[in-house]
């Protein structure tokens, strides 16, 4: 029945999330949703449709309002909850906060050992924890030179005195 | 890499690594418990380190090493626990490594942004996300649905792109034809000034006309070549956006699925509230119920006078309230009889009680002697000796019973002399003996002969005629009152007055202070003449005019009686009289003229049973059903249909009690109009008689058993 079913993986790849929807197509989906808010029925596709295009959409508070609907469809269908953890280390890596996506992800992989999508989210997040870790150390570095620079003249400061 | 960390940062540290234990306590120490979700970034910076300043046992020396020190003593530990090992300690610590550093001037200088609320709940619902177990996995429920990406992708806005990038590729170049003028021309609209565009159509159109006659008409799509590439793209496409059909289709029917069983399940909400409603209802007619017992107490306890009280009291038939139990009675289960009684071995024919736990008095089919129960211990107390056939019917009323039999007479009894008749149980019958009056004559009522004697002082226009001593030893019987021809098959009396149905046809109205006949009313006489006002139905076609007998219909256990009683029952309240007769009509009469003003027709049976109060009469007959009749209008209201002929019914305003031919006492609730039986523990022959007050049901049976049941 489906024939190429390559192109159609259960779950996106992080590099999906980078690519974002234009402004009129995330528009759509935002009146979508907001019909069926009024309608006091959202149907889970809908939240999650506004939802995913929120969150690859590049500004920060889309990517936030993104993942607090995904939050909120965690809790409310548990039969999408494998999928809604995807989604939230998804959404959490792009926002930067990397502590909460690898938790996430990590509680996927328990799950999931094989999940291609979720190791290649993990080792993206890895990648970034370390590539942060760099500029933390080059500052810290930075700032001990500068303290043992600033010491060092109030030492001979007084010294001189 | 997490190795790499580490060995550049010892390499950094001036002052050596400081032991693992004393690490520990700082790393502790330093950051806030777990479970505290961190806020921001620059936060927990700020509070990691600030954290030495505020810890009393730091020395002051150590302070500003700390201060270097923290951080990287911190990454070393963190890059020990930043493996994914246990999840919840590292998601809930503020983590304090070189990466929170990296991430700060992002956060604070070069983004020049504001961390909004948004953001700040997202993170901190993060670890209450985690906590939110996941449910064991479903794989045959998840494997039928399509993924939500899928779905996405099915159902996004630009799904639909292929299909119109087709439709684009269908776009023939045609000569222009001015479509939209045609069409709002065809309307009747006048079209937009495009004048020039129209001269372009109608010239191009003739030279096209010329040109083309010799080709003949061609299909718009015969100049259109696709390609090969483009065919196998565009059959791939469709072949895609078959599959996203499908996958819209099965999230409707999903959807559909959901929705409706939350239709369901608020369905059964609204009917259980429904059926709440109703309860409540039901309360409410029980507390009316109630309020007039109130009064009626009321109006009692003002007007104090022994000699009153009793013609006071409302007879049980028509009190409402509830009734004086014994607390005990709360503590039983409902709905089970949990007392029986053997009277003798023939069907019971007619019970009744003064009050709960009080006196009951049973007859039977074969006994002329209806046996005296005491309720609270169940057992017999004694005997009324004095009929010379099957009592039919009866009535108690605190501690005065009457009694009609077979033999044409009505007796009165006084049950607190039913102990003396026990004593002195020579005295097989008793005598007739006025209540009030002393009388000098004596006649000698002795063992034997008295029924002889007893009938000769009587004349049978009924007046009293004996007139013994109280020194005389006299039964529990007070007075006999004899007029009709034929069985007495239904009384009721109230104060002082006693209303009896015979076989003979005739309502006798008696006055129970002098003992006299105040009235007779003839229902032969009324069936001949019809008064003006009777209700829609007709009369059963049962022989009036001569004896009367009916087979009733089988009972639960198959057998089947002769019923020979032509005046299934009666109630009276003060001159207004309603009777129940064999040819299935409930008349109702006036007794200060004797005359029936109404009559109810619908009951296609003999009328074995009926009750009414202020706004009902219901009555139950051999035809299987109950009906319940509106006073006012003259309409039946409800009709409660049964499978066995109904012998027997009590009602108030929440439920109709009835005997129905069954083993089971049926109840009949009317605010919820749900029927139940009473059978645990019941009677194994259909119960014949029913009679209740308040919670306290007493049912007796063709088992020859009375069973007392705690409603």
């Amino acid at each position: 029945m489906h024939t190429d079913m390559s192109k159609t993986a259960e779950v996106p790849y992080a590099a999906d999330a980078e690519i974002s929807l234009s402004f009129d197509e995330l528009q759509v989906l935002r009146t979508q949703y907001e019909k069926e808010v009024a309608q006091s029925h959202v149907t889970t596709q809908t939240k999650f449709n506004y939802a995913w295009g929120l969150v690859k959409s590049p500004i920060r508070e889309h990517q936030a309002e993104g993942v607090q609907l995904l939050a909120d469809l965690y809790r409310s269908e548990p039969t999408r909850r494998r999928e809604c953890l995807y989604y939230l280390a998804l959404g959490h890596y792009k926002m930067g906060n990397l502590a909460e996506a690898k938790s996430f992800n990590s509680r996927l992989l328990e799950r999931e050992p094989t999940n291609l999508q979720a190791l290649s989210l993990d080792a993206l997040i890895d990648n970034a924890v370390k590539r942060e870790g760099y500029i933390g150390m080059a500052i810290a570095g930075g700032a001990a030179a500068l303290g043992t620079l600033l010491l060092a003249g109030l030492i001979r400061r007084a010294s001189r005195k | 890499m997490p190795a790499s960390s580490t060995g550049s940062s010892s390499g950094k540290s001036p002052m050596g690594i400081v032991p693992d234990d004393n690490l520990r306590t700082e790393l502790a120490s330093a950051s806030p418990q777990p479970g505290f979700a961190s806020t921001s970034r620059l936060d927990a910076v700020s509070r990691n380190l600030f954290a030495p300043f505020k810890h009393r046992k730091r020395d002051s020396h150590k302070i500003l090493a700390d201060l270097i020190m923290t951080p990287k003593m911190m990454a070393h530990a963190q890059t020990v626990s930043v493996r994914p090992r246990g999840i919840g300690t590292t998601s809930t610590r503020p983590t304090l490594d070189f990466a929170t550093i990296g991430r700060t001037p992002l956060r604070l200088g070069l983004g020049a942004r504001r961390t909004t609320s948004r953001e700040l709940e997202v993170v901190e619902t993060a670890s209450e996300i985690l906590a939110t177990a996941l449910p064991d996995a479903l794989p045959d429920d998840e494997m039928g649905r399509p993924s939500l990406l899928r779905g996405f992708e099915a159902t996004v806005p630009s799904a639909d792109s292929a299909r119109a990038r087709r439709r684009a590729t269908r776009n023939v170049d045609a000569p222009r034809l001015g479509l939209k003028r045609l069409s709002l021309g065809a309307r009747g609209l006048m079209a937009e000034e495009a004048e020039s565009e129209e001269d372009l159509v109608v010239v191009a159109r003739e030279r096209g006309h010329r040109g083309r006659k010799k080709r003949g008409r061609e299909s718009l799509s015969a100049n259109k070549v696709f390609g090969r590439e483009e065919l196998d793209r565009q059959t791939r496409e469709i072949g895609r956006d078959k599959e996203n059909l499908h996958v819209r289709r099965s999230l409707l029917h999903n959807d559909i699925a959901e929705i409706t069983a939350k239709i369901e399940a608020l369905d059964g909400i609204r009917t259980k509230l429904e059926e709440d409603l109703l309860k409540l209802q039901e309360d409410e007619l029980e507390l009316d119920d109630e309020l007039l017992m109130v009064q009626e107490r009321l109006e009692l306890e003002g007007s104090r006078s022994g000699s009153v009280h009793s013609s006071f009291m409302a007879s049980s038939r028509r009190r409402k309230g509830p009734a004086f139990l014994p607390s005990e009675h709360d503590e039983l289960p409902p709905g089970i009889a949990f007392m029986t009684l053997e009277c003798g071995s023939t069907p019971i024919t007619a019970l009744d009680f003064s009050e709960p736990y009080g006196t009951l008095i049973t007859s039977s089919l074969e006994d002329a002697h209806p046996r005296v129960w005491d309720l609270l211990s169940g057992e017999e107390i004694g005997r009324l000796r004095g009929h010379t056939g099957t009592v039919k019917t009866l009535q108690v009323e605190a501690h005065i019973c009457a009694t009609g039999a077979t033999d044409g007479t009505v007796r009165l009894w006084d049950l607190r002399r039913v102990d003396d008749d026990a004593e002195s149980s020579e005295w097989d019958l008793s005598d007739v003996l006025e209540e009030t009056e002393e009388e000098g004559d004596h006649t000698d009522s002795g063992n034997g002969d008295s029924p002889v004697e007893e009938q000769s002082r009587i004349r049978p226009n009924g007046t009293r005629l004996n007139r013994t001593p109280k020194e005389d030893t006299s039964g529990p019987c007070v007075r006999v009152l004899a007029g009709h021809s034929k069985a007495v098959t239904a009384l009721y009396f109230e104060n002082d007055t006693l209303v009896t149905g015979a076989s003979d046809k005739t309502l006798r109205q008696w006055d129970l202070a002098t003992g006299q006949c105040v009235m007779t009313m003839d229902i032969l006489w009324a069936i001949s003449h019809p008064s003006s006002t009777m209700s829609a139905g007709h009369l059963a076609g049962f022989p009036v005019a001569g004896t009367f007998a009916v087979p009733t219909p089988p009972y639960a256990d198959g057998s089947w009686d002769l019923y020979q009683d032509f005046l299934g029952a009666v109630q009276s309240w003060e001159y207004a009289l309603v009777s129940g007769s064999g040819d299935g009509a409930v008349r109702m009469w006036d007794m200060r003229t004797g005359q029936a003003h109404r009559t109810l027709l619908g009951h296609t049976g003999p009328v074995t049973c009926l009750q009414f109060d202020e706004i009902h009469v219901v009555s139950g007959s051999l035809d299987k059903s109950v009906r319940i009749w509106d006073l006012r209008t003259g309409g039946i209201t409800e009709t409660i249909k049964y499978d066995h002929g109904v012998t027997a019914l009590q009602f108030d305003s929440r439920k109709v009690i009835s005997a129905a031919g069954e083993n089971g006492v049926k109840i009949y609730n009317r605010t919820s109009m749900q029927y139940s039986t009473l059978s645990t523990n019941g009677h194994i022959r259909p119960v014949e008689k029913v009679r209740y007050m308040d919670r306290y049901l007493l049912s007796g049976g063709r088992d020859a058993a009375v069973k007392i049941w705690a409603l």
